[in-house]
Formats: C-alpha cells, structure tokens, sequence
C-alpha cells in the first residue's frame, strides 16, 4: 500500500512541480519523501524509479499525442537512437535511475535515523 | 555498514545527477535535453498550439496587433515606427531566435564558442576579413550620422531582448538544448552585422587566382580566355542606353609593375557557385491588366531554418509586406501599397589585394611610397568552447586587414597581403530598407538607395503610378583598366583606388523602350559605360533567357511570371549539346548503349524539369568533357580558376583544334573533339554506375535538392531530395544545394497583387508543423497570397497576439 502510495506520490511531484523545478529539484523532494515512507531500499528504488519513470513517460507521449510533431522521431535519429518511441523509453529509464537512486538514498537515509538515534541531530 | 550503504546511494544518486546534467563527448546533457517539461519535448508545439491573446513588450507608446495568417505570416499594426521596430524584434526573435543569433556568431567569428577548437580557423578566417571590424565602423557612422535609424535600431534590439528575457527554459529553441549554450542579448551591432555577413555570403574576388593566370598563361592568352564582355553581352541595363553624364577621369599609371610572385596560399572561401538571383519588372505596355509587374528571385544556399522569414510592417503612414532578414529592420525584399522593389547580386570586384612590405619584423610600419606608414594591432580574441581562448594579433593598415600572415595559412614567410573591402567603410545600408520601406515614388526610391554601399545589389522597381527602374547600386571604387584584377603592391601609391563613383553615375534605367528591365547576375553595362567593370562571376545564361523572353512576351499576366520564375530551360546545354554531338561524331554509333544515351539526348526539348533524363545525361558528359579540357591547368600546383562555360564552349564550337585543347606529353596533337570523345567514355562509365547503383536517372532524382539546416550535422533537421527542377544557369535556379530562397511576383494595379513563397517556414523549429511546410509548393512553383491585410479583415485568420 505505501509503495503504491510512494509511486503515487512520486508522480504527483513530477506532473505537478517537475513544470516549474528543474530535474534535480525534484530528485531531492523525492528522496525526502522516500525518507517519510519508511519502505525498504529496493522498495523504495522501485516506489521511485516507477513514479518518476512512468510520469516522464507519460508527459512525453502525451505531448507526443498531441503535438504530432516529428521531432521525437528528429531527436531520434540525430541521437542514433532510431525512432522517437526510443526517445520516449530512454527518457523513462533515465527518469526510473533518477527517481529510483533518489528514493533509495532517501530511505537509507531514514534507516540511518531510525534505527541509530545517537547519531543523528534529532534523536 | 548502513553508512556505508546511504553513502553509496547518495554518491550514485549524486554522481547520477551530475553525469546527466553534463555533456558527454558530442552528446548533449541528457536531463535537461530529455526532461519533458524542460527538455527538447517542449519544442514539440507548434505556434498556434501555444498561442497568446496578449503578450507584454515594454517600451511600447501604444499597444501593437500582430496578425497571424494560416501560414504563421505575421502582419503588425503598430502606431509608430519605433514600436513596430520594437515589435518586429519581438515577433522575429519569438521564431527565429537561434538562427538569427547562429548568423550573427558565424559573422563575428565566435563559432568556437559553440562548436569547439574544429571552428577556429573558421573563425580566425572570419575575423581576418574584418567583417566585425565593418560593423563597428557601420555602428560609429550611425552613432555620428543618423541617430533616427539608431534610434529605430535599438528599439529592434530592445524587443528581441524582451522574447530572451520572457524564455522560460522549455521554451528555448532546440538548438541550444543541443549545442547546449543560451542566447546572449542583442545589440544593434549584431543587426549591422548580419548585413555585413550578407555581403561575405554574395562578394568573392578571383585576384589571387587571376594573378596566378597572368603569370603562367601571360596577359594576352588571359584575355582571349577571360574577356572583359562576351560575344552576346546581354547586360543589365540595356545596351542602347546612353550615359548623359561626365565621367570623373582615372588616370592609368604609364608603368604598372604587378607583383609577380606565383602564389600558393588559399583562396579565401568564395560564394557558393549558384547562388545569383533574377529580378525584373515589365511595365503596363506589356501586361494585360496594363498594370507593371515585378518579380524578384534571389538565389542563395539553401537553408533551414530560411534565410527569410515573411512579414507585413504596418503604420497608420505605410504598410509593407515581404521578405524580411531576422535580424534586420523592416522588409528586404517586397512592396507597400505603392511601390515594389527586388534585388539581385551586382558583385563588381569588391575586394582588392596588396601586398605589404613591412619594415622589420615587429610589423610596426610598413612601406607606402618613400614613406613608412605605421600599423594598428587589432588583438583578436576567439573564445573555444572547452578550451583557452585563443588570441590572434590582425595587422590593419590604411588599405584593411592583412589576412594572410606568418601567422595564418602562410606557407611563405612573406606572404603577407592586405584586404581592401567596401565592408569595412562606415555605411548605413539600414537606412536603406527602413526608407525603402515607405517609398512612394522613383523618387523615394531613389533617395533610399543613396545611402546603400554593400553588397552591391540590381534594385529593381515598380510603381503602382506606372514606372518601371532599375538601379545599380553600390559604392564602387573608381577603377583604371585592369586594377584590382591582380594582386597589387602596397608599397606603390599609384595603385591605391582614386576615388569612388558618385551615385549619380551608377547605371540605371527608367522606363526603357523595351517595356521592361531585368537583371540576372550579367554584366552590369555594355563596353559603352565609361567605368572600368570587371568581375569574374558574371552570368551568361539566365539573362538572355529572361530577356529573349521578355522580349517576346505580350498580354503579360501574373501566372505567366510565375512560369518564368519556375522556366527550367537550359539555354547553357541547347548551346553546347549541338557542338558536343557534333564533335563526338560516328565513333559510338555501333555501341548499342551509346546510342540509347545519344537518342535520349537528340530527342531532348532542352527543359531541365524533373521527370526528364536528358539533363542528367547531359550535366554528366559535360562535366567530364570540361573537367578534360582544363585538367592540365590542375598540375600547375597553384589556385586558377577555370574559363567558364560559355567560354569553353565558344572554343569548342569556333576554334576546336585550337592549341588550348592539345595536351602535353602526348604523342598527338589533341583537339577539342578528342576531349568530348573521352568524356563521353566516362561519361558511359558513370551513368552506367549510377544506374546499377540508384536506377533512375531522371533529373530530380540525381541532383537531389536539399535543404539543410544550418548546422550540417543536425541531418534529421534537414529536408532532402525535393522533387523539382532546374539547376545552374537556369531561371529556375535550383541546384543540389542552392536556388531560389524566396519568389515574389506583385502587380502593381489598384489593389496591389501579391504571391510569394520559399523553401521554407515561417516558424525556426523543427518541431514545429510550420518550419518546413512551404517546401512541397515551393518544388512545384506554387505560391502563397501575400495581398496587404488590414487589421480588421477576418478571413485566414490563424491567431492574433495583442502586444502591449
């Protein structure tokens, strides 16, 4: 349920911040949140990685849709990377490793607090 | 352990982020390109998909309307000139931010800045001719002179500095996310420059390659190759005009010693071949309406996004629609409710070379006459991407910059040749457009050229009262016979430019006999003028297909100017293919394969439309044929340029067993048909090839028109082989890689008719549906309406923006 919650958050910040924040911005809001979910590393890398992935993906193929414009296809072919669906998928995973890497520093983070308290300012 | 575990995370997390926000090699940082909501998806609207009732432009006196047609043309109304100025920045940088800020780092030599250490001799070539040096001169003369147009100037640069500075990061162009810079401020010395740019792109000289000429061939040879005027001279302003004015008189030195040195260096970049334009405009006596009309198409290499961008300019005072240069004020290229004008390149040997002799080393002073003259450093400094920037010391002296140094493309340590250039004088060709723009009258007209200096251009024009004109219209160095052909000494006084031709005395025409005026790129004047005219890239084909047409033409409508601006005759082959066929006699006849060939060529019309073979047939077999004949001048190890094709085939035709076609080393004693015979051979070998290779051989197919992007590597952005017609020499201009770059055909009746079109789109992205969609009807000779708007009128509307 909180991992649901976590994806579902995660794409929140991105459809809704990511328009006036810049990628890293949104990185550091989710390893905070990560940090509040409590969910295990990889969880949490998946709660992420998922939510910013699939928010990305989502934007892109809806602008995609439409726009109708040939400049996925341009950006495709100028990368080497063939068509613009392959644009679209490389900007999912390149959103997945951003989320996914935030949302698990975040919740190694919260470990760190949880289970040590001597070390960390507010015990 | 779990430190070391968050640790971990946090550093792939940071490294993560850091890696994706830099360049990696030639790919651009990943995030911010692929981000959606900032990224390269951003630019997937198109303008009307994002279009704004109102927008905020400060400095305004009163609010501006800006009307979008349903191809984005956009039509301003603004109260006053300064804020339509203001506005046209705007609006300009709104499509074409990056392209106009591109031209201008290419002119000012500051691609190193954007591409890397592979543009430095670029660049250090750029700053070498001086054409940032020009424009600072331009902006002095403004400053000094017309403070009016500096004033409309700065408000241009004002509104393209309000679009930069309202950019939110998604809505930056493409290019820059890729290229990953950002636009820097406009200033007005970036609009002087892309005029200067403009005359880098239309001017070359042929002195280096001529003195080379001079020394191997000797003059008498050079003159029966290159003579001063063709047989058939068909030139701009008609031959039967006299000149009602005295001339200002040049003295010849008795005794002119030319430098006799061969030189190796490097040419400077010359003009893409191909790139000229026609203009003309027929008066009422010759149309049907009996209303004048003009028509004007400037061909230059083609590009993406255009070089042009299309515009109505409107004041309660004028209103004016055409072609306009992002980047410049008001329309280069169009009409107002009274008047139409055009231009066409009148390039008359614009750049001179002297060669300096300095007194030591240090370059401090160099020899004029008895005296030394002292120099001027001019301390270059190039900005590279990734690197220090690198700084190259420019000697100027009082003739220009010296290009060629010890320190640039010097393959001797003396070579040491200083550019005399009209680009470097203070000129105002700014004025020109803004006056051009409210012309009502020859008169007007006229008075807007005076302050014109360069490129020299053939101002076309008509009137709605009835007047037809054309004017040559430059500042042109009052020249002897023969100076500035070659390369001169800069130590010798008496070769210095006497003085230039006064206005007044440019040629120009007004309603001549004939009923029209026209000008393709051919000699300005027949011998008849008493001003030394000399320039190597002289037209001879498309102005005597434009004038025997004219000529002949009666009842003239609009369609049929259209057709003519879209005639794919190849005058240059109905001339040469008789003699080729003539020459190659029987020796091919028993070769079945051949003889296809042969026939397709004899049944050939002489139309370079697309769908024809014969064009190809005869562009291959004439390459070979000409690359042949001048190969021996290839082995003289030195830059030449070759006898142009009329030349070559006057030879061929009139003297084929001339000693100019015999070859060296051989045993025989070759004649012009032995170089057809040959070329044909090879001409067999290749189109056999290009069958095997790419099957149809028809027109279009193998000259594969492309118009690429400005950055030549942005393949996708480019739009390749266009299906259309033409070629070098030809009314429709169109070749592999340049053509006509803008068509406008106006009537002049009481309600002005206008049609316009070129290979292009109004919006700069290529992620939008209007950068590239003007293409298709380009290739087919169709046009778009381009009628005045007013405000009010509802039809055709694709959006309004009030700007205020």
């Amino acid at each position: 349920m909180r991992f649901i919650l976590l994806i579902l958050l995660t794409i929140g910040i991105v459809i809704f911040l990511n328009p006036f924040l810049p990628y890293w911005v949104i990185m550091i809001l989710i390893g905070i949140s990560s940090s509040l979910f409590g969910l295990k590393g990889f969880v949490s890398f998946l709660g992420g990685g998922l939510g910013m992935g699939l928010a990305w993906l989502a934007q892109a193929l809806y602008i995609s849709a439409q726009t109708g414009s040939s400049l996925p296809n341009k950006i495709g072919e100028l990368m080497g990377l063939g068509s613009g669906m392959t644009v679209a998928a490389v900007t999912a995973i390149i959103g997945l490793l951003l989320g996914g890497f935030s949302a698990l520093s975040g919740s190694l983070l919260r470990n760190l607090s949880r289970k040590t308290p001597d070390n960390v300012y507010r015990g | 352990m779990k430190y070391i575990g968050f640790i971990v995370a946090l550093a792939i997390t940071v490294a993560l982020a850091i890696a994706v926000s830099r360049p990696l090699g030639p790919v651009p940082p990943l995030a911010p390109l692929l981000d959606p909501n900032h990224g390269f998806w951003q630019n997937s609207f198109s303008e009307d998909e994002t279009a704004e009732q109102e927008l905020h432009l400060t400095g305004l006196s009163a609010p501006v309307t800006v009307v979008y047609d349903e191809n984005l043309i956009p039509h301003l109304f603004a109260e006053n000139e300064e804020d339509l100025y203001r506005a046209q920045g705007y609006v300009t940088a709104k499509h074409r931010l990056w392209q106009m800020e591109f031209q201008t780092m290419a002119a000012s030599g500051r691609i190193s800045e954007i591409v890397g250490p592979i543009a430095l001799d670029l660049d250090r070539m750029t700053r070498r001719k001086g054409l940032a040096y020009g424009a600072e001169l331009g902006m002095t003369f403004l400053k000094e002179n017309d403070p009016e147009t500096l004033r409309l100037a700065e408000a241009y640069a004002a509104g393209v500095n309000e679009y930069i500075n309202q950019l939110t990061p998604g809505q930056i162009p493409v290019e820059y996310k890729i290229l990953n810079y950002r636009p820097e401020p406009w200033t007005v010395h970036k609009s002087l420059l892309l005029l200067k740019y403009m005359s880098d792109m239309l001017v070359g000289d042929r002195d280096l390659e001529y003195s080379n000429l001079r020394k191997i061939l000797g003059q008498e040879m050079l003159d029966k190759l290159f003579p001063e005027f063709p047989l058939e001279n068909d030139p701009v302003i008609e031959a039967s005009k006299i000149w009602d004015f005295e001339p200002i008189p040049v003295t010849r030195p008795d005794s002119v010693l030319y430098p006799n040195d061969l030189l190796v260096i490097e040419p400077l970049p010359q003009p893409e071949e191909g790139t000229g334009s026609n203009n003309w405009a027929v008066s009422g006596s010759k149309t049907k309406s009996g209303n004048p009309i003009l028509a004007n198409d400037p061909h230059l290499s083609l590009n993406l996004p255009s070089l042009w961008y299309t515009m109505q300019l409107t004041t309660p005072d004028h209103s004016v629609k055409g072609a306009t240069l992002p980047g410049a004020l008001g329309v280069i290229s169009g009409f107002n409710q009274n008047i139409a004008w055009g231009v066409t390149n009148a390039t008359k040997d614009a750049r001179d070379w002297y060669k300096i002799t300095f007194q030591d080393e240090s370059r401090k002073m160099y020899r004029f006459g008895e005296d030394w003259r002292a120099t001027d450093f001019r301390i270059e400094e190039i900005k590279i991407k990734g690197q220090e920037a690198f700084l190259d010391t420019v000697v100027y002296t009082h003739y220009g910059p010296v290009v060629y140094d010890r320190t640039f493309k010097s393959e001797r340590q003396d070579v040491n040749f200083a550019l005399k250039w009209t680009v470097h004088e203070g000129s105002n060709e700014q004025k020109t457009f803004i006056l051009m723009n409210k012309a009502r009258s020859y008169e007007d007209y006229n008075l807007a050229l005076d302050s014109y200096v360069a490129p020299a251009q053939n101002f076309v024009f008509a009137s709605k009262s009835g007047d037809i004109a054309m004017r040559i219209q430059g500042k042109f160095p009052l020249k002897w016979k023969e100076q500035g052909k070659f390369f001169m000494d800069g130590a010798d006084p008496r070769f210095e430019w006497q003085g230039y031709i006064p206005n007044a005395h440019n040629p120009s025409t007004l309603n001549p006999e004939r009923g029209f005026v026209s000008s393709a790129n051919q000699h300005p004047v027949d011998p008849s003028y008493p001003y030394y005219v000399f320039d190597n890239s002289y037209e001879h084909y498309r102005n005597r297909r434009l004038n025997q047409q004219l000529t002949e033409l009666t009842e003239i409508t609009v369609d049929q100017m259209k057709a003519l601006q879209f005639d794919d005759y190849y005058l240059h082959a109905k001339e040469a293919l008789p003699v080729m066929i003539s020459l190659l006699g029987v020796d091919f006849d028993a070769d079945p394969i051949a003889k296809k060939y042969l026939d397709e060529l004899k049944a050939w019309d002489f139309y370079a439309d697309p769908n024809q073979k014969a064009p190809t047939l005869f562009y291959i077999w004439w390459e070979k044929t000409y690359s042949r004949i001048w190969e021996k001048w290839t082995k003289f190890g030195v830059p030449v340029v070759r006898p142009n094709n009329y030349q070559t085939v006057e030879l061929m035709a009139k003297s084929p067993l001339d000693s100019i076609f015999n070859m060296e080393n051989t045993p025989i004693q070759e004649g012009a048909s032995d170089h057809v015979k040959a070329g044909f051979k090879e001409f067999l070998v290749a189109i056999q090839e290009w069958e095997e290779k790419e099957g149809d051989y028809s027109w279009a197919n193998y000259k594969q028109t492309t118009i690429q992007h400005l950055v030549p590597q942005f393949t996708p952005f480019s739009v390749k082989n266009i299906y259309t017609g033409g070629g070098r020499g030809i009314l429709n201009a169109t070749s592999e890689r340049s053509g006509a770059s803008w068509r406008m055909v106006v009537e002049l009746g009481d309600e002005i008719n206008a049609f316009g079109i070129y290979p292009g789109g109004q919006s700069g992205n290529p992620g939008s549906k209007f950068y590239s969609n003007f293409i298709d009807k380009w290739a087919n000779g169709e046009y778009l309406n381009f009628n005045l708007r007013t405000k009010e009128q509802q039809e055709g509307v694709l959006f309004q923006t009030i700007l205020n």
